[in-house]
């Protein structure tokens, strides 16, 4: 197993390094053998990162303890589950994953029936393998998943308890396959620009693609805080650490790419600009496994400290110049069919607001998560960026941007007059004022929520009237019923509408964040046995405290019958869970919840005589949240579906060059 | 007399007051809002990377002695400043979660801020010039509304549907 597990990689490394050269030599020469020759490598390519990690999946399955990573981060007595998961759990093990998802995108490209005949492929696979040459080189030589250890170990060192949860198993996943994905926009674009063919086809793809890795990127983001809810008892989901902003910042400049691709689509402008949101979106996703994978800042996310931070580095350095390179061979090209605007307020000029906002929070994020190594550099002085900064920081610019996305709808393509701007915003505008006068007398005083939540009430009318003024429209030439008007205006214009449910999911979420920030409760008390905590209405008995064993584990834990005005809501049982093989303890929380408010109940710690405290937290709209994340799936799904009137990526029919 | 009968229930006061004062300190409620304010403001070093009101006083002892501190410096009637600056004297601007807005560290602040103004004027003039490049010879054109740009969307969808159904 050792022997064939290794060689996997060596083998893959050269087969990656042969289907780039072969590649290279096959558009060079216009030899369509050699690129074909290069396609059958792809496929021998994903066969090794495949068989690569099914043995990491069996060792680890089978505890085959004398490999440094199986013992690193598993256990006999782990549930298989997370024996599997434990694949992510550590640098080579993630690293791998990785080189899985980009072999797998990589083959389904060079495959797709869409694309074929496409002179782009050769172009897009001979990047992809730049990129696939990259990782096999660090499963080879850096970061080894297979090493081995020259004793064998009779136990192995467990997984961090943490991970040990069902959001741990998919955060990860579906970061990664966002992450990866974004290394497809970028080899559309650099292929695009070598061809010199940025054409409509390019723009179909690359925000097909776009869109599927920044539906990834949500999930990922998303899942890694419902996590962090319920897992780490401290009540948040989002602390702006290092690594949650170099997951964000992507995700930022993805969303600016997926709204200006709109205005090259329409008026063939701004080309320049969408390149560079493609190659700073797919840099920025190296930046942040830099930052996971180097220790320069401190991060609950960190891997254990190592040099592959330095490889990232140079790696998304050689890729940033090159696609500069690419770009500025090009510029000319590009900047050659700059178009015009008609008016300054149009929706094509809310875009590039909405762009200026995006680009702005993440520039913003960015600098905040370098600044303390800027701090150091300049003056010596290692300063702390949090949560405090990112909050202040980023809550005037994401509000404005809620404030675009709520005006944006109802601005006309090309031109809007002052007598159009009157008739779409006039009653939309009274109602989201009255609903703030509204707040304010339900004794809401908190002007950041009222703001927030004004500006959300618009966002929720405009959007309302789209979809109205759609359904009256249609049903003006076909006579349908409303609810069939609503079903078939909708599949046949997808991206708009499923555009239209991202943004409602986004309020959602705004919604719970405002909330959840500005009105928490949250207490900590002592109390002996029988003794009860109140918080707003509700009141906690204390019952009883007792111990249970679960395996290696003991956990220790408390019967909490909780009342809500007087009505009994249930028994609960927040738990302290001591590991067997771990130092630290874990809370698992208790949490009853509903639209309104989730209760939040953490066990803390207990004396000898019963005495317990305990942490409670009432964190209002919570699942707004969860919904409003529920919504951006369902919408960005509905936009990318291939339908019979989907007609979204069309198979290429554009000129067949020499080789394809 | 009836003065030292009076003094003698203040002394007798104050002492049975001691006691209740430190049970009040014990229970001090570590997630108010008004600790929170104060604590916040600080890092705790432990290695937890949270903050000195969120890190569990029950698992760390750091943090444990720090809010015992900040507690008493409450009572004495200290507002956050002055107990962040009391900080910052000893530690410096490393103690916060946040950098000081003041030198080098205001730079943290406002420079996102700065590149969005700057960029923002910059997309002002920009459009306008690309409105301009459009003036000389814009003609009296019909502006399209909202509601005839969505009708004719559904229009060419299904005038689309239509061709494909013959063609």
């Amino acid at each position: 197993m050792y022997l064939f597990s290794n060689a996997i990689i060596y083998l893959g490394l050269a087969i990656s390094l042969y289907s780039l050269l072969i590649i290279t030599l096959g558009i060079s020469t216009k030899n369509q053998k050699f690129v074909n020759s290069g396609k059958g490598g792809i496929i021998a390519l994903l066969l090794c990162s495949s068989l690569a990690m099914l043995s990491l999946l069996y060792l680890l399955g089978t505890s085959q303890f004398q490999y440094v990573y199986v013992s690193d981060y598993t256990s006999s007595e782990l549930p298989i589950i997370y024996k599997l998961t434990a694949l992510w759990a550590g640098n080579s093990g993630s690293l791998l994953l990785w080189t899985f998802f980009l072999t797998l995108y990589t083959a389904m490209i060079a495959f797709s029936r869409k694309m074929k005949g496409n002179p782009m492929v050769p172009y897009i696979s001979a990047i992809l393998m730049a990129n696939a040459v990259f990782f096999f080189f660090i499963l080879a030589f850096v970061s080894k998943p297979f090493a081995i250890l020259d004793a064998i170990p009779i136990e192995g060192k467990g997984l961090n308890p943490m991970l040990q949860n069902p959001g741990m198993i998919i955060h990860p996943v579906t970061l990664y396959l966002g992450y990866v994905g974004l290394a497809i926009p970028f080899a559309f674009a650099m292929a695009a620009l070598i061809l010199k063919n940025v054409d409509d086809f390019w723009i179909k793809m690359t925000r097909r693609w776009t869109i599927i890795a920044w539906l990834f990127l949500s999930l990922g983001n998303i899942f890694g805080g419902q996590w962090a809810y319920v897992e780490l008892g401290w009540g948040g989901y989002w602390s702006w650490d290092a690594v949650e902003n170099a997951s964000f910042m992507p995700w930022l400049t993805a969303t600016a790419f997926l709204h200006s691709v709109m205005i090259q689509e329409r008026k063939n402008m701004l080309k320049v600009w969408n390149i560079s949101l493609i190659i700073v979106s797919y840099a920025l996703t190296l930046f942040g496994t830099f930052l996971v994978r180097s220790g320069v800042l401190t991060s609950v996310h960190a891997f254990a400290n190592s040099n592959l931070g330095l490889y990232f580095l140079i790696f998304m350095a050689i890729a940033v110049i090159g696609a500069l390179y690419v770009l500025m061979s090009r510029y000319n090209l590009l900047k050659r069919s700059a178009g015009e605007f008609q008016s300054l307020i149009s929706k094509e000029s809310s875009f590039l607001v909405n762009n200026l906002l995006l680009v702005g929070a993440a520039f913003a994020t960015f600098w905040g998560t370098i600044f303390p190594l800027v701090s150091e550099a300049v003056r010596g002085t290692k300063v702390t960026v949090g949560l405090p900064f990112f909050n202040k920081v980023e809550a005037p610019i994401l509000l404005s941007m809620m404030f675009v996305m709520a005006v944006c709808p109802l601005l006309a393509w090309q031109k809007s007059t002052v007598k159009n701007l009157r008739k779409n915003f006039l009653v939309p505008a009274i109602i989201a004022v009255a609903a703030m006068g509204l707040m304010i007398f339900l004794g809401m005083h908190k002007a950041w929520a009222v703001i927030g939540y004004g500006v959300i009430a618009l966002l929720l009318i405009t959007h309302f009237l789209e979809f109205y003024r759609g359904v009256k429209a249609r049903r003006k030439m076909t006579k349908e019923k409303p609810l069939v008007a609503l079903y078939r205006l909708m599949i046949r214009n997808r991206r708009r509408y499923g555009g239209y449910m991202v943004h409602l999911g986004i309020a959602f979420i705004a919604m719970g964040i405002i909330g959840s920030q500005n009105y928490d409760l949250e207490t900590m008390k002592t109390v002996p046995l029988g003794g009860s905590i109140e918080l707003k209405d509700y009141r906690l008995n204390y019952e009883r405290l007792d111990q249970k064993k679960e395996g290696v584990n003991d956990i220790v834990y408390a019967d909490i019958t909780v009342f809500k005005n007087g009505k009994k809501l249930g028994t609960y049982q927040p738990e302290k869970v001591f590991y067997g093989n771990w130092d630290q303890p874990s809370s698992e929380v208790s949490i009853i919840s509903s639209m309104r408010e989730d209760l939040y109940v953490v066990l803390s710690a207990w004396e000898d005589d019963g005495k317990a405290t305990f942490v409670v937290k009432i964190n209002p709209m919570m699942n707004w949240l969860w919904v409003g994340s529920f919504m951006i799936v369902i919408g960005a799904l509905f936009a990318i579906w291939n339908g019979k009137y989907g007609n979204v990526t069309p198979r290429y029919t554009g000129v067949c060059k020499e080789v394809a | 007399m009836k003065n030292k009968v009076y003094l003698g229930f203040l002394i007798l006061f104050v002492i049975f007051q001691t006691p209740l004062l430190r049970v009040h300190a014990a229970e001090f409620d570590y997630k108010s809002a008004e600790f929170k304010a104060v604590a916040s403001q600080f890092r705790c070093t432990c290695g937890c990377g949270q903050d000195h009101f969120e890190c569990d006083p029950n698992t760390c002892n750091e943090t444990k002695e720090f809010k015992q501190d900040l507690v008493d410096m409450m009572k004495k009637g200290w507002d956050k400043d002055k107990i962040r600056d009391y900080y910052v004297n000893i530690y410096g601007e490393e103690i916060l979660t946040a950098p000081e807005k003041s030198g080098f560290s205001l730079a943290a602040w406002t420079l996102p801020f700065a590149a969005i103004g700057i960029a923002g004027a910059g997309l002002f003039f920009v459009i306008r010039k690309w409105v301009k490049r459009k003036a000389p010879d814009e003609t009296n054109e019909t502006v399209q509304d909202i509601e005839e740009e969505v009708e004719g969307e559904i229009l060419s969808s299904l005038i689309d549907e239509e061709r494909k159904k013959y063609l």
